[in-house]
């Protein structure tokens, strides 16, 4: 059985190889191999935009000229127009840093956003900056979710603004998708979090993967996660997440600005491979990861039981932009 | 979570959701594989117009606002992480100390971190926006009256981390460890009190500092750390002078 899977996987690559060396750009055009046995599922997504609508200045600094959400826009329209399912999703810190949100309070960059059809968020640190009122302002702009599944806003004037997790439905596809945030003690001023009770992340991540990959039946579970792609010592990290959860695929990361070459694939405790992902900042950069889904008899079902594995070899696919 | 079950109330979503859990029987699918592409937001994407249009009332009101220049650097303004004194560390402090003064002429350092700089300040023109973009919280002066171990308590915090933006304090990094603390001029010494001028967000707790947590005395300025910083600058360029800072030694490592 393991064998079987082997073998669909390596067809999966030597298609997928051909199909590279076709490609022009943005990556393989997947719907090529959509049909019966196949469906297809492009999530795009994006962290810590912190209010870049214009790209960065001509000024001679680092990332000048990058970024821009009308660019964006332009390529997230144009792989809609590619791809059958697309999913768009961010991790958080939408809003700070430039005068746009000191004027604005979060109104255009959440208007935009929606504008896009982000599909989902979660909540940054500096969600937090004016206030749960400055927050509870600005989420009406907001036509998607915001995912928060640890931050517990029972007592405060959020309660019911946010959800815990969602589950989109593709082509027969299902998809869960949860948020986790960070600790706010020691990073947001405490009287602009008053009342909201942190819960521990991890545990939080493993109750909602197990309903969502088991009872929910979803193909695929996704965490949008602003604890931070990894720090020196125990604290916890989208690396430590992966390490001590089971049922996450992928978890889509934030906080730490960090520009990853690539996804990381990291063993959970199931010994399945759970994938991070962050890229960067600022929207200087769109992450894309085109997932194949098997139909499977249900014979073959009962083997993989909704989880993949990477191999060594799939890196040889990967492409960077 | 305690939201676990569907909000119908966002009934949006909760249409998803219901449909999702109707047809939830089977597993059909199972993920065989998937490819990374990573595609950079450059010049090379025409910009939507739809989008351009749409926030350009915004853009136009902010740029009245923000293009103003209102002074001039004669040098970058960087934070390089590595190093325990920076420029921009020095000028921002070094601002919120003269800022901080005219109300409490007494106060005697300030002090802010790294990771409150949002932006590096490139040579050339100062503008209303930079100093949005380097200031971008609406956090507010402090004053704290601190015992000397409470300032000895923040430069251990400055040393664990590598050194961090000071003014009117000068310190050595020993393995990690703060040692010739001077506040003032002076030697610190652990029976006086000092008198320090820092923002909101550090004084309730901000970024893990230490030593702030249980001052003699607070008072809260009033003023928006941004507005010291514009005032400051403004005020530099009224006596026709620019912004030079220089690094001096205020925080060195001790080899």
């Amino acid at each position: 059985m393991d064998e079987l899977s082997t073998i669909n996987r390596r067809r999966f690559l030597k298609q997928a190889g051909t199909l590279a060396a076709l490609s022009t750009v943005g990556g393989i055009p997947l719907t090529a191999l959509a049909n019966e046995d196949h469906v297809t599922l492009t999530i795009l997504h994006t962290n810590d935009v912190h209010s870049r609508i214009d790209p960065f200045p001509m000024d001679g600094s680092r990332n000048q000229g990058l970024g821009g959400v009308a660019r964006r826009a332009t390529l997230v329209e144009r792989i809609r127009s590619e791809q059958r399912n697309v999913l768009l999703l961010d991790a958080g810190d939408t809003v700070q840093g430039t005068p746009y949100f000191n004027l604005f309070g979060g109104k255009v960059e959440l208007e935009l956003m929606s504008r896009m059809r982000y599909d989902a968020s979660t909540f940054g640190n500096h969600e937090f900056d004016n206030g749960l009122e400055g927050l509870a302002k600005m989420l009406p702009y907001a036509k998607f979710p915001f995912l928060t599944a640890n931050y517990d806003f029972s007592d405060t004037l959020l309660k019911g603004k946010t959800r815990d997790y969602i589950i989109f439905r593709k082509q027969g596809l299902r998809i869960g998708v949860f948020g986790l945030g960070i600790q706010l003690a020691g990073l947001v001023d405490p009287t602009r979090c008053q009342g909201v009770r942190y819960l521990d992340p991890v545990t939080t991540a493993n109750v909602l993967a197990e309903r969502l990959k088991q009872d929910y039946r979803c193909n695929l579970v996704v965490c949008l996660s602003h604890l931070g792609y990894k720090y020196q010592g125990n604290k916890v990290s989208d690396v430590v997440l992966a390490r001590n959860t089971r049922n996450i695929d992928l978890i889509i990361g934030g906080h730490t600005h960090t520009f990853m070459p690539e996804p990381e694939h990291i063993r959970n405790l199931d010994g399945q491979m759970t994938t991070i992902n962050q890229v960067g900042f600022a929207g200087i950069n769109l992450g894309r990861l085109d997932y194949i889904f098997e139909r499977q008899s249900k014979k073959k079902k009962l083997v993989t039981a909704g989880r993949y594995k990477m191999s060594e070899r799939m890196s040889a696919v990967m492409e960077r932009g | 979570m305690k939201h676990f079950q569907i909000n119908v109330s966002i009934s949006h979503f909760g249409f998803f959701l219901f449909v999702a859990l109707l047809t939830s029987c089977h597993r059909y699918f199972v993920p065989a594989s998937h490819q990374y592409t990573q595609q950079q937001i450059d010049s090379t994407l025409t910009p939507d117009a739809a989008y351009m249009e749409y926030y350009r009332p915004y853009k136009q009101q902010l740029e009245a606002e923000m293009d103003r220049v209102i002074g001039h650097t004669d040098v970058a303004l960087t934070k390089p992480s590595n190093v325990p004194e920076t420029r921009l560390g020095n000028f921002f402090t070094d601002a919120l100390l003269a800022e901080g003064k005219k109300q409490y002429p007494d106060a005697e350092f300030s002090f802010g971190t790294k990771g409150g700089l949002r932006i590096e300040l490139q040579q050339g023109d100062i503008t209303i926006g930079n100093l949005f973009e380097l200031m971008p919280f609406e956090n507010e002066l402090v004053l704290l009256e601190l015992s000397g171990k409470s300032v000895q308590q923040l430069a251990e915090f400055i040393a664990a981390t590598g050194g961090q933006p000071v003014s009117g304090l000068r310190m050595k990094i020993s393995d990690g460890k703060a040692t010739d603390i001077a506040v003032a001029g002076k030697p610190l010494e652990l029976s006086h009190t000092y008198k320090l001028i820092t923002y909101d967000y550090l004084a309730n707790g901000g970024d893990n500092s230490r030593g702030l947590n249980s001052p003699v005395s607070r008072i809260n300025l009033g003023q928006k750390v941004r507005e010291a910083l514009i005032t400051y600058v403004s005020e530099q360029t009224q006596a026709g002078k620019h912004i030079n800072t220089q690094l001096d030694g205020r925080i060195i490592h001790d080899q």
